[in-house]
Order: structure tokens, then C-alpha cells, then sequence
């Protein structure tokens, strides 16, 4: 009797020990991804992990298709032209510091020139894909504007690859590796695909990732 | 005989007194002008506002300057940690375990970027011969509640950052006209690519964490500079990271400059026998309103000192302005009711056309 009542202690010990490690250990996990998500509002630069070009956008128009703004990628790390940021819908904005959640359609906004990364109906002009252009004025466009995060898990992880799908289209941001010559010499063709595979991966690097803020004070009256 | 013990005593406890002050370190509390339960907004707020002040290079001809300035980043660094923030309450300032840790330059440069203590006017002489990577312009949208009672934004930011690398890198890479002899009296000149040799550097990327302040009555499009937070540039300086303020449109709330507007829909009924009603504001205190005189629909009502803090005094506040229309009922009145309406109110007919478009 006492034997099994010193073999229970000892197992209830254990057990207790590694509750505690499992809440301790996931309870840190929980904050850690926390800290490294991609939060609405935030500015992010995205790498295309197979090709290592950045997304990129500027003022030069195409020669071809839609004549709209070009998306290119390129290869230097610290052109300002790189810069994204991530918004909501127009009808639907997100909070501010909010972590973006897999599956969760938003708006890429270019930070210079505050068009929206779109796509639509027209042939990209050296491989003969879907045409990615930047649209819009001030950051509103149009409903084919939209893309949604495609990623495992819950929210979309810095450190992590995932994939942007078209809503509207249903086709996903990709690069294959075709050149452009002058005047955008080396810049990379960007375009839309309808196949997921290695060239649509794409990952959050250098950026200004928003935290979530604590609402304001309140002073209710009793 | 009495008095000159008590001369003694007196002088006793004052050292005494004086001695545990010393010995019981810095009143963190004092330094930042806070009181004993500041939130950490309030601590962040009262840094910011201080370190501006007291940076050792905006008071170059106060010696005490620097231990100030160290004193103040000694203060944030422990009361803006929950953990280091309970040991001092409760054992001083000898009681905080480990030493101070990250130099109070990086506490400064979160709140305001790396190069902030060129306040401005000493960084348009650099400007000329260094090139300057690119400036870095996010919008930061806010909401009325925020504007109201002001808040904290915390933002990491992962950025390149050169590091030295082995070897050499061309670098001032110029055209130049280079002259070839062909032969006797012939020359020929070419233009050539001659660029200089410099020490290999290497872009690498590296988190920091940077606290932007909505102040109380913030204006839409003001800025907020973090100095050198922006793109490097690999042969000069970084740019700089700005924070633009967007405030978003409230529901209930409309801002023009320090003052509120609103608008209430009140029941016909209410407008001839008056009533009493409270408006939420944006920090969730009540604005009471009570009528008992007749309110005509398109009547104001002026609430002074309810609107939005003024962003250079928050002491003075715009006012909260009220506007009523209203509701008609939806109903059909009997010849009994139109008459007790005729003999309740009295008024006689007016039908008086005028051109109500030009102000006549």
C-alpha cells in the first residue's frame, strides 16, 4: 500500500513538473510570434524567396498592356521605392497594430506613390502572365486591389514565407526571373500566376512593424 | 540649557535623515515629476517630454548636464519595467538586482532616433557633402479617442545596417577622359569608369524597438521624426523614419481645430417640454445636458471646455458643440387631437413666403 502511494506522489510530481514546463514553454511561444507578425499599418519590404528580388515599384509606366504604373523586383536592399504598407479593405479597415491573420484579404499599398498592388486582365510584357500593376490615388483603387495572405498557422509570421492570392482573380504574385533592359536594366519581371509553386513565395524583411497599442484612458464616471 | 539639547537633537536627526536619503539612492519618482501610480504612458510621456530638455547637448554650459541626463534615463529604465519597477517600490534603489544595463543613448534614440540630439539645426550642415540614404514616411492613423487622452505606439524596426565586411569594395565610382597614344601625334581619348578602393561593407538587418507618442490634440499630417531611422546609405548617412498623424473620422464626433461638434435627434415631444440626457465623450466621462425651455430644431448648444486639448497647452480645451433637429411624429391627428393641439399651443397662423436662399 504504501509502496503505490509513494509510486503515485512521485507520478503526480512529474506530471505537475511538466504541466508547468508545457505552460511555461507555450505560454512564451504565444508571446514570441506575437512580437514577430506583420500588423496592419505596418511598412514591410517582401523578398521573393527563390529569385531574392524585393517588390518594387516606382514612377515609370509600361510600354505595354494597361500603360499603368510598373512593379518590378530588384536586387539592392536599401531603395526606399520597396516599401509597402499593409491595409485593410476599404469597407472593411483593419486596427491599427492588429496581427494579420492567415487567409485575411488585404491592400498592399506602395509607400512613395500610394498605389495599391492590382492585377487584372492584361499580359505582363516578357512572360506573358497576368499583369501586376500599382493603382489607384492616395491608397484607394478598386475592388481587384485585394489580396489574401496565404500562410499556415494563425497570423502572418515575419519569419516565415507565405503567398499573396489575387481575390478577384484568383491567381497568385509571382516572379520567374525575366530581365527588363533600359531604362529599369536587372529589375526583375513581377507578375501573376495561377499556379501555386516555388516562385510565389514571398517574405516579410526590413520594415516598421506597428505593435498594438493599449486603448486610451477612460474615466468613467461610477 | 533645554534649547541648546534640543539644538543637538535636532541636529542629529537632520544628519541621520540625511544620510539614509543618500544611502537609499534616487527617488526615480521625483526625477521624472510623476507620481507613485503613473501608468507607463505617463512615465513615457513625462521621459519624452523630459529628455528633450536636459540632453547634455542642448545644456552645454550646465557641468551637472550629463549626471541629469543619466539620471533621468536611470529613472525610465527602471520604472517602465514591471519587474524592475516592483523591487525599487519596495527595496530603493539598492535593491535593483542587476546594474543598468543599455546606455541611456539607446533609450533617448527610442523615443527619437538615432542621431536626435542634432536637434535640427546642426544637421543642415552635413547635408551638403554626405549623401543621404532614403527618408522613410509612414502614415499613422489615429483615432479621436486617442487624440483626446493621448497613447503610446510601439513599432519595431528592422532595418540594414552596415557592417564591415573582409576585403575591399569599389567605391565614388566617376566617369574620366582618358588619353591613349596611338602613335606619333595621335591620341585618342576614351571615357573610362574609375572608381576609388574602400573598406568592404555588408548590409545587415537589425531590430529596434521605437516609441512614437500621439500627444494629446495632435493635428492631422504633423510628423514625428525619428533622425537616421530610415534607409542607409552605404556611402553616407541614413535618412530619416517620419511618423505622419491621419486621424480617423469618428462616428458621433467631428473635429474642426480644438472644438467638437455633435449632433442629437430629439422627439418632438422633447423639444416643446424640454428633457435631460448624457453624451459619452471620448474618454468616456459624461457630458450632462438639461432643457426645460423649448428647443427649436438647428438650436446649439455650446459646451465650453469639452472639446479637444490644445496640442501646445493642454490645459486649454476647445468646446463641445451641440446641435439639435427634430423628429417629427408619425402619426395622423384627429379633428379632437388638431384642436387640443390649437388651444395647447396658442400660436397663431404665420404663412409668410419669403426667398429663404439669399438671406432675406
Amino acid at each position: 500500500m504504501r509502496f503505490t502511494l509513494n509510486t503515485m506522489n512521485t507520478v503526480l510530481q512529474a506530471l505537475t513538473r511538466w504541466l508547468l514546463v508545457l505552460v511555461l514553454w507555450s505560454g512564451c511561444d504565444g508571446r514570441e510570434s506575437e512580437l514577430n507578425v506583420v500588423s496592419c499599418g505596418s511598412l514591410v519590404k517582401l523578398l521573393n524567396t527563390r529569385h531574392n528580388v524585393r517588390l518594387h515599384s516606382h514612377d515609370v509606366k509600361y510600354g505595354s498592356g494597361s500603360g499603368q504604373q510598373s512593379v518590378t523586383g530588384v536586387e539592392n536592399a536599401d531603395d526606399a521605392n520597396s516599401y509597402w504598407r499593409v491595409r485593410g479593405q476599404t469597407k472593411s479597415p483593419c486596427q491599427r497594430g492588429a496581427a494579420i491573420r492567415c487567409g485575411q484579404a488585404i491592400r498592399i499599398t506602395h509607400m512613395t506613390t500610394g498605389r495599391n498592388l492590382h492585377t487584372h486582365h492584361f499580359t505582363s510584357p516578357l512572360s506573358n502572365n497576368q499583369e501586376v500593376s500599382a493603382f489607384g490615388e492616395g491608397g484607394e483603387g478598386d475592388d481587384l486591389d485585394v489580396w489574401a495572405v496565404q500562410c499556415d498557422g494563425a497570423h502572418w509570421d515575419r519569419d516565415v514565407a507565405v503567398r499573396f492570392m489575387h481575390v478577384g482573380t484568383r491567381v497568385y504574385l509571382s516572379v520567374t526571373g525575366e530581365q527588363y533592359g533600359h531604362p529599369i536594366r536587372g529589375q526583375r519581371e513581377v507578375h501573376a500566376m495561377p499556379t501555386a509553386n516555388q516562385h510565389n513565395w514571398w517574405r516579410a524583411m526590413e520594415g516598421v512593424f506597428i505593435q498594438p497599442s493599449a486603448a486610451p484612458l477612460r474615466h468613467d464616471e461610477l | 540649557m533645554a534649547t541648546k539639547g534640543m539644538n543637538v537633537s535636532h541636529v542629529c536627526c537632520l544628519l541621520v535623515c540625511f544620510i539614509t536619503a543618500v544611502l537609499a539612492g534616487r527617488d526615480f519618482y521625483n526625477i521624472l515629476g510623476v507620481t507613485k501610480s503613473a501608468s507607463i504612458r505617463d512615465i513615457k510621456k513625462a521621459y519624452r517630454k523630459l529628455a528633450l530638455q536636459l540632453h547634455p547637448d542642448r545644456n552645454q554650459d550646465d557641468p551637472e548636464a550629463p549626471d541629469k541626463f543619466a539620471d533621468l534615463g536611470a529613472a525610465y529604465e527602471v520604472l517602465s519595467d514591471e519587474e524592475k519597477r516592483k523591487q525599487y517600490d519596495q527595496y530603493g534603489e539598492d535593491g535593483l538586482k542587476e546594474g543598468h544595463g543599455g546606455s541611456h543613448n539607446d533609450i533617448f534614440s527610442s523615443f527619437f532616433g538615432d542621431f536626435g540630439f542634432m536637434f535640427g539645426g546642426n544637421r543642415q550642415q552635413q547635408d551638403r557633402n554626405m549623401p543621404r540614404g532614403n527618408d522613410i514616411v509612414l502614415d499613422l492613423e489615429v483615432t479621436l479617442e486617442e487624440v483626446y487622452s493621448g497613447n503610446f505606439v510601439e513599432v519595431v524596426r528592422v532595418k540594414p545596417v552596415a557592417k564591415e565586411a573582409p576585403g575591399k569594395r569599389k567605391c565614388n565610382c566617376r566617369q574620366e577622359m582618358r588619353t591613349t597614344q596611338l602613335g606619333p601625334g595621335r591620341f585618342q581619348m576614351t571615357q573610362e569608369v574609375v572608381c576609388d578602393e574602400c573598406p568592404n561593407i555588408k548590409l545587415v538587418n537589425e531590430e529596434r524597438t521605437l516609441e512614437v507618442e500621439i500627444e494629446q490634440g495632435v493635428r492631422d499630417e504633423m510628423e514625428y521624426p525619428f533622425i537616421g531611422e530610415g534607409e542607409p546609405h552605404i556611402d553616407g548617412e541614413p535618412g530619416d523614419l517620419r511618423f505622419r498623424i491621419k486621424v480617423l473620422k469618428h462616428p458621433l464626433f467631428e473635429r474642426r481645430g480644438d472644438d467638437l461638434y455633435t449632433n442629437v435627434t430629439i422627439s418632438l415631444v422633447e423639444a416643446l417640454v424640454g428633457f435631460e440626457m448624457d453624451i459619452t465623450h471620448l474618454d468616456g466621462h459624461k457630458v450632462h445636458i438639461v432643457r426645460d425651455k423649448i428647443t427649436k430644431s438647428g438650436a446649439r448648444l455650446w459646451k465650453k471646455g469639452e472639446g479637444l486639448p490644445n496640442i501646445d497647452n493642454i490645459n486649454i480645451r476647445g468646446s463641445l458643440i451641440i446641435s439639435f433637429d427634430v423628429e417629427f411624429p408619425l402619426l395622423q391627428l384627429d379633428d379632437n387631437q388638431k384642436d387640443g393641439i390649437r388651444s395647447v399651443l396658442k400660436q397663431s397662423s404665420v404663412q409668410k413666403i419669403y426667398n429663404g436662399l439669399q438671406g432675406y
